[in-house]
């Protein structure tokens, strides 16, 4: 009795250290996979290194010798020194893998013990970053044209009802009575001339603004969405996976242009990212060929570049000068400001209308179209400078700086003019010398 | 009678031309539309990221579909004032990329990338480099204020705001393996610079996107990821000195 009950113990008691153990050996693996290996290696897909998955099978169906994977793992090139089949392994890549000296035996399995426990993941899963690029040019009102139709219909109805009524008052009336069209026009004229006289210059001041209103549309592209070489998301990379938009147009703090990237910038993450459905894996395959980079295995380049050729979308005519990094670094201006928020932008890009910035929060609300004069010095007038950079703790280069420098001389030169700029509780770039001519053309 | 039927079809006819005329405004979304003084948006004086295939109505089959913002020529450095430390930080990198670096990062010789003969021999002696930024108890915080900017606008999307290697890339499932700093303590500055320099594992280079005193800044900025408290101390490197020492050096 009392045997059997500590047998029982016994066995209950070796259970519970072996799960104890096995917990801790799953953990263990955990932490060491991802605190070394996780950099090169992933469970079910190639990286800088091989994927990891059942890799102790296949390195025994390979024809390894025993220990050699443990050998390879601390260090490489005694394995690869001793081992056909490490030898092999060594040809995978050209890059060299750490060596991890400090591993023991039981480590190492634990490691392979965690990798070869992970989901295999579905197939059908892989819907991660599926994005539509919605075609806008095909969104356009299909029904319009019933309406052409309708008005059309009318017009011919009244214009029949017309000439009915006129053929029926011509029988009635004698030959040499009969008016032409025009003469018919003129005597009603004559009759109502007050109402006429009233219309025409209605129709005159109309046919006026509509001209103004039409010569400021000149140079507004609104409509401008062309097709680019790829279908390229904003909303996924800036939005969904947080990418700053100065990582990507890089000279945008340093330089006139914003920059489009170059290929190598969409390498850093599409090295990895190839894409989770068929529209996104040939998208990424064309930065790819630009790249000259094989994908296959860990991936290599090959060398054999080539361009990719974005087409452009803001264009400023040549009489203007306007600089990016002024506006960011300087002014602190967001790109959002200009440019709308890309965050949500899944489209093609276009010049954002003036409409849609303003519904952007922080932005300063302005009324011309976008990209126009009116709109760039509305801005000049509005833009306070007093909660810029002057302000900017972390800009160290700017804290006793340009316009502190411009404070200065204002408050020295002429104290009451500064007063006078100071009335509505606020310095603008307009008071600076925004409002220049020579401030953008030149 | 017959003049007057005519007269009507004239008034239909006009009304479907200008049915026709109205509905015929269709936009293009590919064409930015009639251009009003055309040249001026295709500057004489180059640009970048202008087209010049066609220029002024004469046809340039050589510039079409060129890169027009160009890479300066290998080997310039741009002028950096007359400070001597700055000038001489901003001298081309001394260490040579890895020998599989065109293989594995895409750093190719025939785009001025000088490779070594050995994978990782320039590696390892990047790690008794040393920062020429040196902190003290006055400019640590403005350069980790710079650090912080540059790190999140760089790097902060894969490695996370806080080092730890989960940025929003990784969280939304995009990426995978970004390491946490605190596990990579064994690396010297150096190492941490080449490695931002030239790429490594499945980091590309970051060499076009930041100059050397940024990287070096940033470098600072991730040894507070990889060491607490590092800056904290006024004095990091001199641990071995004695107290008077200490206190000296902290006057300054």
């Amino acid at each position: 009795m009392f045997r059997g009950k500590s047998k029982w113990l016994s066995v209950a008691l070796a259970f519970f250290l072996y799960s104890g153990t096995f917990l801790i050996h799953a953990q263990e693996g955990e932490t060491i996979f991802k605190a070394k290996c996780a950099t090169c290696h992933q469970p079910h897909k190639d990286g800088t290194g091989p994927k990891l998955y059942e890799v102790r099978q296949k390195w025994e169906n390979g024809g390894a010798k025993a220990g050699s994977l443990m050998q390879w793992v601390k260090n490489w090139q005694v394995a690869a020194a001793n081992d056909a089949y490490a030898q092999t392994v060594s040809q995978w890549s050209p890059t060299a893998m750490s060596l991890f000296p400090d591993l023991t035996d039981e480590q190492i399995t634990a490691v392979f013990d965690y990798v070869d426990a992970q989901p295999v993941p579905g197939a059908g899963a892989a819907d991660a970053g599926a994005f539509a690029m919605t075609e806008t040019s095909e969104q356009e009102n299909n029904t319009g044209w019933i309406w052409y139709i309708l008005a059309a219909v009318f017009v011919v109805i009244i214009l029949s009802v017309g000439g009915v009524r006129r053929q029926l008052k011509m029988v009635n009336t004698n030959e040499e009575d009969r008016l032409s069209y025009s003469e018919e026009l003129r005597q009603w004229a004559w009759v109502n001339k007050k109402y006429v006289g009233i219309g025409t210059l209605v129709i005159v001041l109309a046919l006026i603004v509509t001209l103004f209103l039409q010569l400021y549309t000149i140079g507004v592209v609104t409509a401008y969405q062309p097709n680019q070489p790829i279908q390229f998301p904003h909303d996924i990379h800036a939005g969904k996976n947080g990418i700053d938009c100065k990582y990507c147009h890089n000279s945008v703090e340093k330089s006139k242009s914003a920059g489009i990237p170059t290929v190598n910038v969409c390498m850093n993450c599409h090295k990895q990212v190839q894409g989770n459905d068929d529209n996104q894996t040939a998208q990424i395959s064309k930065i790819y060929a630009a790249a000259g980079f094989i994908p296959d295995g860990g991936g290599q380049y090959t060398g054999e570049t080539a361009n990719i050729v974005w087409n452009k979308v803001h264009a400023l005519p040549d009489h203007v000068y306007f600089n990016h990094s002024q506006h960011v670094v300087v002014g602190g201006i967001d790109c959002k400001q200009c440019h709308g928020d890309m965050t949500k932008q899944n489209e093609l890009p276009r010049v954002v209308p003036v409409e849609e910035l303003n519904e952007i929060d922080g932005n300063i609300p302005l009324t011309r179209a976008t990209l126009t004069m009116g709109w760039c010095i509305e801005c000049h007038g509005a833009k306070e400078i007093a909660n810029g950079p002057v302000l900017d703790k972390d800009r160290d280069e700017h804290k006793h700086g340009y316009y502190d420098e411009i404070h200065q001389r204002l408050m020295n030169n002429d104290k009451a003019l500064y007063e006078k700029y100071l009335e509505d509780g606020k310095v603008t770039v307009k008071e600076l010398g925004g409002w220049e001519c020579a401030k953008c053309h030149y | 009678m017959k003049k007057n039927f005519k007269a009507i079809s004239l008034y239909v006819a006009a009304v479907i031309a200008g049915v026709a005329s109205l509905t015929s405004c269709i936009s293009d979304a590919d064409s930015p539309g009639l251009e009003y003084t055309p040249d001026m948006y295709r500057s004489p004086a180059i640009e970048p990221y202008v087209d010049y295939g066609e220029f002024r109505n004469k046809e340039h089959v050589e510039l079409k579909s060129q890169q027009s913002a160009m890479r300066p020529p290998n080997y310039s450095i741009p002028f950096y004032g007359s400070d001597s430390a700055k000038v001489s930080m901003m001298l081309p990198y001394h260490r040579l990329a890895s020998s599989a670096a065109a293989v594995s990062h895409g750093l190719n010789a025939s785009e001025g990338w000088r490779l070594s003969d050995s994978l990782d021999v320039e590696y390892n002696k990047a790690k008794a480099d040393k920062n020429p930024i040196s902190l003290t108890a006055d400019n640590k915080d403005a350069i980790f204020g710079k650090g912080k900017k540059l790190y999140t606008s760089m790097c902060a999307h894969c490695h996370g705001e806080k080092g730890n290697g989960e940025g929003p890339m990784v969280k939304s499932g995009a990426y995978a393996g970004v390491p946490n700093y605190k596990n990579l303590t064994e690396l010297g500055d150096g190492q941490v610079f080449y490695s931002i320099y030239y790429g490594k594992g499945a980091m590309g280079a970051h060499a076009m996107l930041l100059n050397k005193e940024e990287i070096w800044t940033l470098v600072h900025y991730v040894n507070k990821f990889r060491f607490d408290g590092y800056g904290e101390e006024p004095v990091m490197e001199v641990e071995a000195l004695d107290s008077t020492a200490m206190t000296e050096t902290i006057v300054e």
